[in-house]
């Protein structure tokens, strides 16, 4: 008999490859993903090691730690690491709207499928059209301000991405407008494929809309929640660059309020012409990120193992 | 003998007698014009400006037709970029030496920093001294240790004020000519809700513009901004400060239309171009276009208002945008003759139909220009003073012009802590390039 175990999205899966296969080699797995390692390790593993060579070097000349010291002194660099840390926040922000959107979703009778399709439909536009659309709607005179003041609400006409100490959080509600569809498919294809009976048995013993969703669905969503939670910080940390990119014209402003750590590394290889400054940089982006990955392993560990041993 | 080679044969003569009088602008060894191969060429070449020069795309069409149709063995692609993508995207051709033949290049340090970084061959090695000499602003922008790195293409008036008359008259104001004037054109404006300036910071590039158009009057040459730039003056200094506050009186005057942080510089000369605001700034190529669109009756083309006591105060700056060989080019040859090509009177005269602006040769015959607004702007344009922002590193550019000026116009830095942000860049900047120092002072001299 095939032995199953839980996946992080708590599906169940052949436990061994070599069980199906009728192989009983220990190699055998390794053997099947060879070809697509070797891929990975080729392309990611050059790159890396080419990265690594240049951050220690300037113009070909080795100069050992300087890079880093001149990256890590600029105070340019330092406000983008602190902007993708303020972009962090807005990860707890969508994951509850994803968990929120999914169970109205489940639970709405009619017309699922077009709610469906509207909240993921902002996850598929091309973050340029994004860019276009919101930098003209949200401009000071525009269409956005202009309502606002239709209605009366002068006060809430702000320069939503002209004023610096808006600019951030303008583009943090964007990106969460646009992530919140990817949070929202998931969960709920998490969420229609659990086991109907826990969630009426649930409603018999008298459990309202909260409390059936908080008690009983919600803990059952846990790996893929996060799931998605590692993946929107890795976003935030590393991905955030088209929205800033075409939101500012590749400025980062106005100032520097937009900044993130990628336009920095952008910025200091292709128009800086600093690609040694923009190596170390990225590096020490990659291993920012590295401590995002190798944390979803350890939390996706023990949430399986708990799942099992529950 | 065809006329090319005369022009040649006269052009070498030219060379050796300049080069013995102790014209230094150019290469001295100059190469010899050969024939170009009959071999099947293909040359690509990027470029930009028919953002600032409209028209430019129909004359870079017919050029490069006419070319092929006197060297049928070559074929020439020309790929039209962006205004944010032209930097980098040439930026990744070089990492990857791979790319274009022929490349775009703004004026001074845009077209400097590819020399010094090894991407692009001086075209004064494959075009005649006597040829070079007739490009107009190829020695003060481009010239590096006796080369010149790239050929100038068009003129670019750096850069005109519009002010239209109608707007004004209806307050019973005059066009400002001095920094008074133009606050209290501000004051009286801004009461009845109409910007006396319209502009677009968005994208950064205005900052640019302001810092030259401004700054530009207080300081004595290029060569100030220079020793500000390698340390033996700095940006704190009154010379090259003072325009900050100039800047920020602007603010405080409420000369700007309010949403200058939102809207991109395009953007915003639309808001001229619609009678909503008195004056704006557009590209010196762009001027004519812009005038015409509202009536050149109605418009007055003129220098910033003068506040400084520079010798360029109140006198536009000039500046040529211009075409490199990249250094990884197989056809060097072929894309420098292309080049002359471009220079020769009939695409001259085919370049100012087709834009209706100035290009950078002084062969082109200024008499044929009957538009008084044209005329005034080209001529302007010959004796202009030093376009500033082509004199700094780009990312002091970027990192502390673009950024500051959005901070001012904002209001949420003043003048004084935006000269101090700039100096403190240079001085980083000093430390994370290296070579930086150096390539300015060989520059300067």
């Amino acid at each position: 008999m095939i032995k199953s175990v839980p996946t992080e999205f708590g599906i169940t899966a052949p436990r061994k490859l070599g069980a199906v296969t009728g192989r009983s080699s220990r190699s055998g797995p390794f053997l099947w993903i060879l070809p697509a390692g070797m891929c990975v390790i080729l392309i990611f593993g050059y790159s890396i090691i080419d990265l690594v060579q240049q951050s220690f070097k300037y113009r070909g000349d080795w100069v050992g730690f300087e890079n880093f010291s001149l990256v890590l002194t600029d105070p340019l660099f330092r406000i983008a690491i602190f902007h993708n840390f303020l972009l962090l926040f807005t990860v707890p922000i969508l994951a509850s709207l994803s968990f929120l959107c999914a169970v109205l979703l489940f639970e709405t009778r009619k017309g699922m499928k077009f709610y469906r399709s509207a909240v993921f439909l902002p996850y598929i536009l091309p973050i340029p059209v994004i860019g276009v659309v919101f930098g003209q709607l949200l401009q000071l005179n525009g269409a956005l301000n202009s309502a606002l003041r239709a209605m009366g609400f002068e006060n809430l006409a702000l320069d939503w991405l002209g004023d610096p100490g808006q600019a951030l959080w303008t583009m943090s509600a964007i990106i969460i407008w646009k992530e919140v569809g990817f949070g929202t498919i998931l969960i709920l294809a998490r969420l229609i494929s659990l086991p109907l009976e826990t969630i009426e048995a649930a409603r018999i013993d008298g459990a309202g809309f909260f409390r059936l969703h908080l008690k009983v669905t919600l803990p059952q969503l846990k790996p893929v929640i996060l799931f998605y939670i590692i993946n929107e910080a890795i976003v935030m940390v590393s991905w955030v660059f088209n929205y800033v990119y075409v939101m500012t014209n590749g400025q980062g402003g106005p100032g520097n309020a937009t900044v993130v750590s990628e336009l920095y590394i952008y910025r200091s290889a292709f128009q800086n012409k600093s690609p040694e400054l923009a190596a170390t940089a990225a590096l020490l982006l990659l291993l920012a990120t590295l401590i995002f990955i190798i944390g979803f392993f350890k939390i996706q560990r023990n949430t399986n193992r708990g799942v099992f041993n529950e | 003998m065809k006329i090319r080679d005369k022009a040649f044969v006269v052009g070498c003569a030219a060379a050796v007698l300049l080069t013995s009088l102790g014209f230094t602008g150019a290469s001295a060894s100059v190469s010899p014009k050969k024939a170009i191969t009959t071999k099947p060429v293909t040359l690509t070449m990027w470029w930009w400006g028919d953002q600032e020069a409209p028209g430019a795309k129909l004359w870079v069409d017919d050029t490069v037709m006419a070319y092929q149709k006197k060297h049928p063995n070559v074929t020439i692609k020309t790929v039209l970029q962006t205004t944010d993508g032209l930097v980098p995207a040439f930026a990744a051709a070089a990492a990857a030496k791979k790319g274009p033949d022929l490349q775009y290049f703004w004026g001074g340090i845009y077209a400097q920093q590819p020399g010094w970084d090894g991407q692009i061959a001086p075209v004064s090695d494959y075009i005649p001294a006597s040829e070079l000499k007739h490009y107009i602003n190829a020695t003060t922008e481009l010239s590096f240790k006796g080369k010149i790195w790239t050929a100038p293409w068009y003129v670019n008036p750096s850069f005109p004020v519009l002010a239209r008359t109608d707007v004004l008259s209806k307050y019973n104001l005059t066009v400002p000519t001095t920094w008074k004037d133009l606050l209290n054109v501000c004051d009286v404006l801004s009461a009845q809700g109409v910007p006396a300036l319209a502009g677009g910071v968005k994208d950064g590039w205005f900052g640019g513009w302001l810092y030259s158009i401004i700054g530009g009057q207080s300081v004595s040459s290029s060569k100030d901004v220079v020793a500000a730039v390698v340390g033996k003056q700095k940006f704190t200094d009154a010379k090259h400060a003072d325009w900050w506050t100039r800047l920020q009186e602007t603010k405080e005057h409420k000369c700007w239309n309010s949403d200058i942080n939102s809207l991109e510089l395009y953007q915003a000369q639309q808001l001229w171009k619609d009678g909503k605001a008195a004056m704006t700034v557009v590209a010196g190529p762009d001027a004519p276009n812009f005038a015409n669109a509202v009536g050149a009756s109605k418009v007055v083309v003129m220098a910033m208002p003068k506040w400084g006591k520079g010798p360029f105060a109140g006198k536009m700056g000039s500046t040529s945008q211009t075409i490199g060989i990249t250094q990884w080019s197989k056809n060097k040859e072929v894309a420098a003759d292309f080049l002359m090509f471009s220079h020769e009177k009939a695409q001259l005269n085919n370049w100012f139909k087709r834009t209706g602006s100035m290009p950078a040769d002084d062969r082109f015959n200024l008499n044929s220009v009957k538009d008084p607004v044209k005329k005034a702007l080209f001529q302007s344009a010959l004796p202009g003073g030093p376009y500033l922002e082509n004199f700094i590193p780009a990312q002091l550019d970027t990192d502390a012009v673009f950024t500051n000026v959005q901070l001012v116009l904002n209001g949420t830095k003043t003048g004084k802590a935006a000269a101090a942000d700039m100096q403190t860049l240079m001085e980083r900047l000093r430390k994370t390039d290296r070579k930086l120092v150096s390539n300015f002072t060989a520059w300067s001299k």
